[in-house]
C-alpha cells in the first residue's frame, strides 16, 4: 500500500545550513501524526517542503502516489493538502465568510466567465452553490457560523485561529497541516483545541500537527515525529517517543 | 454582528431590485430628460466624459481595489483602445459597432502580453513596471508618426452607430455611451462580487497565503489585469467615436494618476466608491469652471486630504460590500437556510 | 581608430548619464536607503530650478548664491515633504504596521498627491510653458579636449556628483548621524530601541536627500537653459532605472547605472529620432526588473 504522504531522503540545504538533511518519513491515511522538535530543528522546514513552499535540495516528496517535487503551493493545495500558518494569517479587510470561500474557490475555482455567466448557466450556478456549501459546512464545524459577516480583523486571537483553520478545512483538504495550532493560546484554549482536533480526526481527516507544545502533541497524536538539527531521531507512537533515549538527549534533555 | 443578513432575510425577492431599478431610472431616465432639457451641447459633453470616467475608474478598482495591484499605466491601454478605434475607423472606414469590441480586445491582448513577463513582479516593483509600459505605449503613440500621427492626433471621422444605423443626435450619444458604460459597470460589479472577487481580494491580502489555499495567484493577476485593459480599451473607443478627435495628449501619465485618484478618492475596494470618485473628480472642476487653473491642483488637493483624513475613501470597501450586498446584490441570495448566504 | 562621432556621443552620453547620477544620488538615499517611496522627488528637483529661477530674476546674485538658495530650497521642501506625506502615516508601534502594505501604499500615494499639488501650483504660478534663464548664467560655454566637445557644466556636474557622492559615503560611514540613517534603514524598530531618534533621522535623511535633488535642478536648469514645471518627471523617472539598476541601496551602484543609462540613450539617438530616446530608459527598466531583479551588481537587501 502507497503512503498518503511519502517523504523519501528529503533534504534542503539553505547556503551553508543543512536545514533538512535526509530526512524519510511518510504519513498514512486516516492517521493523527505529530511532528515535533526542538527549536531550529527544521520542523517548519520541513512543513515548507510538504506544501511547496520551499523546493527540495535532494529527495522526493509524494503525496497520494504523485511526487510534488517542483509544484507550487497552489498545485500542492488543490492535491488536497490544506495548510494554516504558524503566525496566523488571515485576511484581515475580508470578512470571516468571505475568508472561508478563499479555501473553497481555490479548490473548486471560478473563472471571470463563471463570476459574470455563471449565474446564467447549470453548471455555473452549480459551482457557486458548491463553493457556498463548503463555506457553511467549514464555518459550522469551527462554530463560527453567527460570525460570518463580521470583519476578520475584528475578531480575537482565538476565533482567528479557527478561522485559518476553517479556511484550509474549506479546501475539503485529503491532508491537513497546523502549524504550531496551540502557540499564543492558554491551557483551556489549548485543550479545547486538542478536542476540535481529535473530533476532526475522527470525521476522516489524516492531521499532522507541528508542535512545540509537547503536552498537545503527546495527548492526542497516535504517532509522533522527531527532528532534531534537520535528521529525524525518531518515528513512533508517544509512551515510545516517552521513553526513546535519543529524543531524551536531544529535545527533553534540552528542554527540561 | 452581521446585521446586514438578517435584513437580507426579511428582504426577499422584489425589494432588491428596487434600488437597481431607481438607479436605472436615473441614468437611463431623469439624467437624459434633464440634459435634454437643458439642450446645451456642453453639459451632454460633461455627461458622457463623466460616464467614460465612470468605466475606466470601475476597471482600474478592478485591478488595484479588488486584486491590489497599483497600476501606474492605466490611461495607456485606455489610449490604445482609442487608437484601435479611430484607426480602424479612419485606415479600414469600419464603424462603432465593431471598433467597440475590437477596441477592448486590442488593449486586453496587449495587457496580456504585457503582463507574461512582469506579473511576477510585487508591489512596487509592479507599479513602476506599469508606469513605464504606461510610458512606451504613450512614447509610441507620440513618435510613430506614420502609423498614428503623432502629436497632431486623427480626427474620427464617424460617430456612434449601430449595425450602420447612425446615433448621431446628443440625445442618442448620451444613451449609447451610457448603455456601454452601465453594462460595462455591471460586468466588473460581477466580477468583483463574486467568489472569483473573493479569490482576487486574498491576492492583495496576502499571495503567499492566497496560494497555500489553492489560488492560482499569477494567472488570475494575469487575468485581471487583462480584463481591466479589455473595459478601458472599450472606454478608449467611446471616447474616440464621443470627441472625434484623439492626441496622445488624452492619454498621457497624468490621466493615470487621475484615474488613480478616482479609486483612491472613493475607497479601494469600492466599486461604489470608485463610480463616486469618478463622477466628483469630473464634475466638481467642472463646477468649479471659474477656478480655471486650479482644477488639476484640487485633484491632487481632493486626492491627498482623502488619503490623510479618509484612509478608507469615502466608501470604504466593507461598507461598500454590505450595501452591494443588501441593496444591489443580484447575485447575492440566501439559500433558505435563514443565514445561508452566498453568491451566485 | 574610433570614429570621432562615436567618441563624441560617448562624452555626450556621459554628460547625460551624469546629470540622471545628479539626480538618482538623493533619490537613492531617500528611497533606496531609508526605503520609502518617495514619488515627490522630481518635484524636490524642479522646486530647486525654479528657486534659482526666482532668485537669478529678483536679485542677480553670483552663482554660488544662487546655488545656496536652491539648497536652502530643497532643504526646506525635504521637510516638509516628509512631515505633510510621510509622517501622518509611520507608526513604529510595531513589526507589522511597519511592514503592511497599506502603510507603504499609502505614503506612495500620498507623495504622489504632493507631487501634483505642487507640480500644478508651480504652473499656475509660472505657467506651464519653459522659462529660459539668463544666458550669462548658464554653464554651457564650449570647451575642446581633441577631437570632443564638452561644456563648461559637463565638469561641473561631474564636480558636483563626484563631491556628492564622495560626501555622502563620508556622511554614512563615518558619522554618528550617518550610522543612524543605516541603523534606522535596517531595522527601524530595533534602531528605536536602541536610543536613535528615528524621526529626526528621517527628516535628515529628507533633508539630505532632497537638498540633492534641489542642487541636481538648478545646475540643470542652468545648463539646459530651460526651467518649467514638469521638468521633474522625466528625470525622476531616470533616477529610478538607475536605482533599480544600481541595486535599490547602492549609491555609486546607481551612479554608474545613471551612466550606461546615458550612453545608451545618447548611441540610441544615432540609430532613431531623439523623441525614442526615453524608450531606453523605459525598456532598461523592465529588463532589469525581470532579468536582473537584484540589481545590475546582484546583492539587493531582501526586501518585499
Amino acid at each position: 500500500m502507497t503512503h498518503l504522504l511519502d517523504v523519501r531522503n528529503a533534504s534542503r540545504r539553505f547556503g551553508g545550513v543543512q536545514a533538512v538533511n535526509d530526512v524519510t518519513a511518510h504519513v498514512d491515511e486516516g492517521e493523527l501524526v505529530g511532528l515535533i522538535g526542538p527549536n531550529g530543528a527544521g520542523k517548519t522546514t520541513l512543513f515548507n517542503l510538504m506544501s511547496g513552499f520551499t523546493p527540495l535540495s535532494s529527495g522526493t516528496v509524494a503525496f497520494a502516489g504523485r511526487t510534488i517535487n517542483g509544484m507550487k503551493p497552489n498545485q500542492v493545495a488543490r492535491l488536497g493538502v490544506g495548510r494554516t500558518f504558524q503566525n496566523l494569517r488571515v485576511f484581515p479587510n475580508m470578512s470571516v465568510f468571505d475568508n472561508v470561500s478563499v479555501g473553497a474557490v481555490g479548490t473548486l475555482p471560478q473563472g471571470p466567465a463563471g463570476a459574470l455567466f455563471g449565474g446564467f448557466t447549470k453548471a455555473g450556478t452549480e459551482r457557486a452553490d458548491a463553493i457556498s456549501r463548503r463555506t457553511w459546512e467549514a464555518l459550522e464545524a469551527v462554530g463560527l457560523t453567527h460570525l460570518a459577516g463580521e470583519l476578520a480583523a475584528n475578531l480575537p486571537y482565538g476565533q482567528r485561529k479557527y478561522l485559518e483553520i476553517a479556511r484550509a478545512l474549506a479546501m475539503r483538504p485529503r491532508f491537513l497541516i497546523l502549524d504550531e495550532p496551540a502557540a499564543g493560546l492558554n491551557d483551556t484554549e489549548t485543550r479545547a483545541l486538542a478536542a476540535f482536533i481529535k473530533r476532526l480526526h475522527g470525521q476522516g481527516l489524516t492531521i499532522m500537527l507541528v508542535e512545540h507544545d509537547m503536552g498537545l502533541v503527546m495527548g492526542i497524536c497516535q504517532r509522533i515525529l522527531v527532528l532534531a538539527s534537520g535528521r529525524k531521531i525518531a518515528d513512533g507512537p508517544p509512551d515510545l517517543i516517552r521513553r526513546d533515549p535519543a529524543v531524551l538527549e536531544a529535545y527533553l534533555g534540552v528542554e527540561s | 454582528m452581521n446585521a446586514f443578513e438578517g435584513t437580507l432575510s426579511k428582504e426577499s425577492g422584489g425589494r432588491r431590485w428596487l434600488v437597481p431599478a431607481l438607479l436605472a431610472l436615473l441614468v437611463f431616465g431623469a439624467l437624459p430628460a434633464l440634459l435634454a432639457g437643458f439642450d446645451r451641447g456642453y453639459f451632454y459633453q460633461i455627461a458622457n466624459l463623466a460616464l467614460i470616467f465612470v468605466l475606466l475608474s470601475a476597471s482600474m478598482h478592478l485591478v488595484t481595489g479588488v486584486a491590489g495591484l497599483l497600476h501606474l499605466g492605466h490611461a495607456a491601454f485606455y489610449g490604445v483602445g482609442a487608437y484601435t478605434a479611430a484607426l480602424l475607423t479612419s485606415k479600414l472606414g469600419l464603424g462603432f459597432t465593431v471598433t467597440l469590441p475590437l477596441s477592448g480586445v486590442v488593449a486586453a491582448l496587449l495587457a496580456f502580453l504585457v503582463a507574461l513577463p512582469t506579473m511576477r513582479l510585487v508591489s512596487i516593483y509592479f507599479a513602476v513596471a506599469t508606469l513605464a509600459i504606461g510610458q512606451m505605449l504613450y512614447l509610441v503613440m507620440l513618435n510613430w508618426v506614420d502609423f498614428t500621427k503623432g502629436p497632431n492626433g486623427i480626427i474620427v471621422t464617424k460617430g456612434f452607430e449601430l449595425f450602420g444605423v447612425a446615433l448621431s443626435g446628443r440625445l442618442a450619444s448620451y444613451y449609447t455611451v451610457a448603455v456601454v458604460v452601465v453594462l460595462c459597470v455591471v460586468a466588473i460589479g460581477r466580477l468583483s462580487h463574486s467568489y472569483y472577487g473573493n479569490a482576487l481580494r486574498s491576492i492583495r491580502e496576502d499571495d503567499q497565503c492566497a496560494d497555500a489555499m489553492g489560488v492560482r495567484t499569477v494567472r488570475l493577476k494575469m487575468e485581471v489585469f487583462t480584463l481591466s485593459a479589455f473595459f478601458a480599451g472599450v472606454a478608449g473607443a467611446l471616447w474616440a467615436h464621443m470627441t472625434g478627435y484623439i492626441s496622445p495628449g488624452d492619454f498621457k501619465f497624468s490621466e493615470s494618476i487621475l484615474i488613480l485618484a478616482m479609486v483612491v478618492v472613493g475607497g479601494l475596494g469600492s466599486l461604489p466608491g470608485a463610480i463616486i470618485g469618478a463622477l466628483l473628480l469630473i464634475l466638481l472642476p467642472e463646477g468649479l469652471r471659474a477656478l480655471g487653473d486650479f482644477r488639476n491642483v484640487m485633484v491632487g488637493l481632493v486626492m491627498f486630504l482623502s488619503i490623510l483624513l479618509l484612509p478608507k475613501g469615502l466608501l470604504g470597501e466593507v461598507s461598500a460590500l454590505r450595501l452591494v450586498r443588501r441593496q444591489l446584490g443580484g447575485a447575492w441570495r440566501s439559500t433558505g437556510k435563514g443565514e445561508g448566504i452566498g453568491w451566485r | 581608430m574610433i570614429d570621432p562621432y562615436y567618441l563624441q556621443q560617448l562624452a555626450i552620453g556621459l554628460s547625460l548619464g551624469m546629470t540622471y547620477a545628479l539626480m538618482a544620488i538623493g533619490f537613492t538615499l531617500i528611497f533606496g536607503v531609508l526605503n520609502v517611496v518617495n514619488f515627490a522627488h522630481g518635484e524636490i528637483y524642479t522646486l530647486g530650478a525654479f528657486a534659482g529661477l526666482v532668485l537669478i530674476s529678483a536679485v542677480a546674485p553670483p552663482i554660488v548664491a544662487v546655488i545656496f538658495g536652491a539648497l536652502a530650497v530643497g532643504a526646506l521642501a525635504g521637510f516638509s515633504l516628509e512631515r505633510l506625506a510621510f509622517k501622518p502615516f509611520r507608526r513604529f508601534t510595531d513589526e507589522a504596521s511597519l511592514k503592511s502594505r497599506a502603510m507603504r501604499e499609502s505614503t506612495l500615494l500620498s507623495s504622489l498627491a504632493v507631487s501634483i499639488v505642487v507640480r500644478e501650483a508651480l504652473e499656475i504660478l509660472f505657467g506651464s510653458e519653459m522659462r529660459s534663464l539668463p544666458f550669462d548664467y548658464l554653464i554651457n560655454t564650449p570647451v575642446r579636449i581633441g577631437p570632443v566637445i564638452l561644456v563648461t557644466g559637463d565638469f561641473i556636474i561631474f564636480g558636483v556628483a563626484a563631491a556628492m557622492l564622495i560626501g555622502l559615503q563620508y556622511l554614512l560611514t563615518r558619522t554618528r548621524i550617518g550610522l543612524a540613517i543605516r541603523a534606522v534603514s535596517n531595522n527601524p524598530l530595533g534602531a528605536k530601541y536602541v536610543g536613535i531618534d528615528t524621526d529626526r533621522t528621517i527628516i535628515t535623511t529628507f533633508v539630505v536627500g532632497s537638498m540633492m535633488g534641489a542642487a541636481a535642478g538648478i545646475l540643470m536648469g542652468l545648463y539646459y537653459g530651460a526651467i518649467f514645471p514638469a521638468m521633474g518627471f522625466v528625470p525622476g523617472i531616470k533616477a529610478f532605472v538607475a536605482m533599480v539598476m544600481g541595486g535599490l541601496s547602492s549609491i555609486p551602484g546607481a551612479v554608474v547605472c545613471a551612466l550606461i543609462l546615458g550612453v545608451a540613450e545618447s548611441m540610441a539617438t544615432t540609430f532613431v529620432s531623439s523623441g525614442w530616446s526615453d524608450m531606453v530608459a523605459y525598456a532598461f527598466l523592465i529588463l532589469t526588473l525581470i532579468f536582473f531583479p537584484n540589481g545590475l551588481f546582484g546583492a539587493r537587501r531582501e526586501r518585499v
